[in-house]
């Protein structure tokens, strides 16, 4: 059964927790806007554990996202919990060049 | 590069290695037609895709971490595959594009989209079928070219889907009947031998 879609942005003492839950694609571009808002630190960790399919929109999406964090929030992103195609996909189209592992 | 096919009709094809540069003219595109087992879906509704990639998800069972990573690879080909015929390839009389990624669309009267799929437990061979043809071997080795270029990250690269399909699929092939038919298709291995960027693609076959 598809997992729906949901951001959730957690506070703890180092950062912000951003998680994933369910497919990144085109249906998800509504919900960043609302995470974007809730963002108030420096240190941001994407975190991809629960995460299913990305595709080129999703991929999209999490590009734009970066770059609007790095620039507007000038904050730090770093990523976590990637499965072995979503790792791939993420070292083709250049997030690990904006975001740390 | 042109030649005659099997059934006389003009072939335009490219091989492309894995930088993207045009090598030699390539072998005809794979065929489902002579394989045994093939499963065929006919797409009514963009809703269709998800339970499409979930029956495909139940034939290609197997705990071991080879299958889970050639269902992970199968759940993207035909994600990008059916976003393509569903949403790249409806045009107008202009080649405007008619219908937007992730706007609500149903399937018009007359509209074909077909996905097939055939895994000899070894090697998934996958196809996606439109009867738009309105992509051209231009578009398909521009959008290519453009996202091999891993200096400039741009978020809203044209191409993008087709791109991945290039990536992972052995013997990735575009046909293109213009105004007819558009069928995109190739084969994953359930041990692909990828690197760190991807797969060496090396049988990839662009027809109009």
């Amino acid at each position: 059964m598809e997992q729906p879609f949901k951001i959730n942005v957690c506070k703890y003492v180092g950062g912000d927790i951003v998680q994933f839950h369910g497919n990144i694609d085109a249906d998800a571009d509504r919900y960043f806007d609302d995470f974007f808002k809730q963002i108030s630190n420096n240190r941001i960790v994407m975190d991809f554990s629960n995460t299913g399919r990305i595709n080129s929109m999703g991929i999209a999406l999490l590009l734009r996202s970066i770059k609007r964090i790095k620039t507007e929030k000038q904050a730090e992103v770093s990523i976590k919990g990637l499965n072995q195609i979503n790792n791939m996909l993420f070292r083709m189209t250049g997030i690990f060049q904006l975001a740390s592992e | 590069m042109a030649y005659m096919n099997a059934a006389g009709m003009n072939v335009h094809g490219f091989s492309l290695d894995s930088s993207g540069a045009i090598v030699s003219i390539p072998r005809l595109p794979l065929s489902l037609d002579g394989e045994d087992g093939v499963f065929e879906w006919r797409v009514t509704s963009p809703d269709d895709k998800e339970k499409i990639i979930a029956q495909l998800d139940r034939l290609l069972e197997g705990g071991d971490e080879a299958h889970d990573f050639l269902r992970q690879r199968a759940a993207l080909m035909v994600d990008e595959m059916l976003e393509n015929a569903l949403y790249a390839a409806p045009r107008d009389a202009n080649g405007k594009q008619l219908f937007h990624k992730g706007a609500k669309r149903a399937v018009l009267p007359g509209e074909c989209i077909t996905v097939r799929c055939a895994f000899n437990g070894e090697r998934l061979s996958l196809e996606v079928s439109d009867n738009w043809g309105s992509l051209s071997t231009e578009t398909a080795l521009h959008f290519i070219s453009l996202n091999l270029d891993s200096e400039n990250i741009e978020s809203d690269r044209a191409g993008r889907g087709l791109f991945f399909m290039w990536h992972f699929m052995d013997d990735f092939y575009v046909s293109v009947k213009p105004g007819e038919e558009t069928a995109i298709g190739g084969a994953l291995s359930l041990y692909p031998h990828l690197n760190e960027t991807g797969a060496g693609n090396y049988g990839t076959t662009i027809q109009d």
